[in-house]
């Protein structure tokens, strides 16, 4: 059974301009252990996804509909969405933990980092200040911080972005969740750090088993390390199949877009060794659309290659299985799934 | 590199917390510096007062027993009992002597009391004060006498501690109530925000000096204490204005969202969280509440509607000096020393604005 499922997950947002579904009926499991990529470009509610499993959604966004059902050991489930708060707390930091895209910001400035992760410590578990310090000091050596008994005394400012992050994960381990939430970790880094904490990632993943939901916009970033991946758009989940399916038979117009939308070391397949690159990135025509004004039918219509009038523009299309694990919301997925289409432009196919 | 330098070097690259960094900076700013240090010394004043100035021993030995009877310029009842038993009528230096030939005292600074005029050979061959419009500033009276012979600089000592209890506890009082509306509005928002930015808008309206004179017109037994609690509960609306900003500005900040998600609630969020990021800005107009809450107790005084004699504020001498406009030393004195201290206080505010504000941090450079 998974550890955590979310089903048909509503949150929206109720502006004074009327009310904009940044999430609209999106469902996830979560396997223990595994590692699920949610990807999607900026806007499409990966984060809001995220934030609403542990409703810390702020105003005046409102969880709708739906559940996120969180499994223990046992496979005795409680719903996030219903619990009381209180208990809610118990799980923040407790069974999920979280970790934040700007570890600039993520930390409080006024206290050291032995402070907070010791903090950390103490809402979940009844052990002394001393205890939770040890601990402190055990996790900045999990996350392979140097000199760690100097840094515990430090603050924020005075460590670098990457061992920020480092920090970040440390607090949001430091008591052994099940699972952990990470919103674009490495996004605020730079690229030889990015990949230092995604070593780190992995690497802690396999030592402690924790799951975690990876909230991603740089597909390179989920090849590494995510088991499944899911896409996101315009508030919907719209492919999402095990990471090697992905990026070698993608099916949905717009993952197939993204794929292509990559700078490829190499260049693009069929291209010579030795030969110089095409120059220009390849991208996704159009903008996506905003929340309030979401298309008619398939939402990704407006800007897909492969689009045939009127009938995307109709009934939004279900999430079905077209290949065993492997779901896509587009009814000529079938179609769709060679990887040679990948360049052909619309008119061949239409 | 010689080695001072690389010992400066050294220290510079030390961890520095948000406070001991605004220290640091405070420490270079001299007027500042200055102002703190009078106002400490005022402290140190207010505590010592009956060893500065008094007509009690601040400690003697009396039939074979130690006492301090000093402390009973705090209060009647720390006087020990058994000089009334002895009928001392207040007086020691002679008493001490003729009761007890083997008794010995430390005396205060000054041997003049801030309640009654010092008589002629109290202290053994010194005249008593001089009254009226005679009492100049000379060796004996450092600053003159007002018109009864009490000497003002007895007076002025024990009044330095209504003058700096007047800004601690009304400020402290405004502070705690400004602190817990702006942040139960500023966090929570919606009604509660509607609701406390309202009250803090009707009490924004209501005329401290005003409502004070009502309230000791109203009041059996107007006390020091009543002014500064009436100072301090209209006195916090400044600061809860500021503290629901800070509070409004940091709820949307990543590192509070990241306490709530490692499962903290929201008076833990609050107090430890939020607060001490809050609090420097905060600090700021309380300073300057100090104040303005001795000038507004001064001004009371001044108007005839100070603290009840015995007992002496600064702002009563200059009510003393409006009938006595001859006698120039009650006028100047406390006018200049409750100048200093509102100046003191003004200044420190503003150091703290600047060390703590780092867009004015890199403006004054």
């Amino acid at each position: 059974m998974p550890l955590l499922e979310i089903n048909n997950l509503v949150t929206a947002f109720h502006t004074p301009a009327g009310r904009v579904p940044a999430v609209d009926g999106v469902s996830l499991s979560i396997e223990r252990g595994k590692t699920l990529g949610l990807v999607g470009e900026s806007g499409c509610g990966k984060s809001v996804t995220a934030m609403s499993i542990l409703r810390l959604v702020a105003a005046p966004g409102v969880i709708e509909a739906g559940e996120i059902l969180l499994r223990d050991a046992t496979g005795a489930a409680v719903n996030l969405v219903t619990l009381a708060e209180p208990r809610l707390r118990e799980v923040r930091g407790g069974r999920i933990g979280m970790i934040f895209q700007e570890p600039m910001t993520s930390l409080n400035p006024v206290f050291t980092i032995g402070d907070q992760i010791a903090e950390a410590v103490l809402l979940h578990r009844d052990v002394s200040r001393a205890e939770a310090r040890g601990r402190a000091l055990e996790m900045l050596e999990l996350v392979r911080i140097a000199d760690p008994k100097r840094r515990l005394d430090e603050y924020p400012h005075q460590l670098s972005g990457g061992m920020r992050q480092r920090v970040v994960i440390a607090m949001a381990l430091a008591c052994e969740p099940d699972l952990i939430i990470a919103d674009e970790p490495t996004t605020a880094l730079d690229v030889t750090i990015q990949a230092q904490i995604l070593d780190l990632l992995a690497d802690l993943r396999q030592r402690l088993g924790t799951a975690i939901l990876l909230i991603t916009h740089d597909l390179g970033v989920v090849a590494e390390t995510c088991d499944d991946v899911a896409v996101m758009y315009a508030g919907r989940i719209v492919e999402q199949a095990p990471a090697a399916t992905i990026f070698a038979r993608p099916r949905h117009p717009y993952t197939i877009g993204l794929l292509a939308a990559r700078p490829e070391r190499g260049g693009h397949a069929g291209r010579k060794a030795g030969e110089r690159a095409t120059g220009r990135l390849r991208t996704i025509p159009g903008m996506v659309p905003a929340p309030q004004n979401f298309p008619a039918g398939c939402r990704f219509h407006p800007r897909c290659a492969f689009a045939r009038l009127p009938e995307c523009a109709g009934a939004m299309p279900e999430l079905r299985e077209v290949a065993t694990g492997h779901f896509v919301r587009c009814p000529y997925a079938d179609a769709l799934g060679e990887p040679r289409r990948l360049d052909e432009p619309r008119e061949q196919i239409a | 590199m010689t080695d001072s330098q690389s010992r400066h070097q050294s220290r510079s690259f030390q961890s520095q917390g948000f406070w001991a960094d605004a220290w640091a900076r405070f420490r270079r700013k001299p007027l500042a510096m200055a102002a703190l240090v009078f106002v400490t010394l005022l402290a140190a004043v207010a505590l010592l007062a009956p060893a500065i100035a008094g007509t009690k021993p601040v400690l003697c030995r009396y039939k074979g027993r130690i006492y301090a009877p000093c402390l009973g310029y705090f209060d009647r009842r720390l006087e020990p009992t058994i000089f009334a038993k002895d009928r001392f009528r207040g007086t020691y230096p002679r008493n001490l002597k003729e009761k007890d030939a083997d008794s010995w005292a430390i005396w205060p600074l000054v041997f003049q009391d801030p309640h009654r005029a010092v008589r002629e050979n109290e202290w053994p061959g010194r005249p008593a004060n001089p009254a009226k419009d005679e009492g100049r500033p000379n060796g004996i009276n450092l600053f003159g006498t007002d018109q009864y012979g009490v000497d003002v600089f007895a007076k002025m000592v024990h009044g330095t501690t209504i003058a700096l209890l007047v800004g601690v506890v009304s400020m402290g009082l405004a502070g705690t109530i400004g602190i817990i509306v702006g942040a139960l509005g500023g966090y929570f928002g919606g009604w509660v925000d509607m609701l406390t930015s309202r009250v803090t808008e009707i009490v924004m309206c209501v005329p401290t000096l005003v409502l004070i004179l009502a309230v000791i017109a109203i009041v059996e037994k107007p006390t020091i204490w009543k002014t500064m609690a009436i100072i301090g509960a209209t006195g916090w609306t400044g600061i809860a204005r500021l503290t629901r900003g800070e509070f409004l500005r940091l709820r949307q900040s990543e590192f509070v969202t990241a306490a709530r998600a490692t499962g903290a609630g929201p008076v833990r969020i609050m107090l430890r969280h939020i607060l001490p990021n809050a609090l420097a800005p905060v600090l700021v107009p309380i300073t300057f509440g100090i104040a303005s809450a001795i000038l507004t107790e001064s001004s009371l005084s001044f108007l005839g509607f100070g603290p009840p004699p015995p007992a002496a504020s600064w702002g009563s001498l200059l009510n003393d000096a409006r009938s006595n406009l001859s006698m120039w030393w009650l006028v100047v004195f406390p006018g200049v020393a409750i100048f200093l201290t509102v100046l003191a206080y003004n200044l420190i505010g503003e150091g703290l604005q600047e060390v703590t504000d780092p867009r004015l941090r890199e403006a004054r450079k």
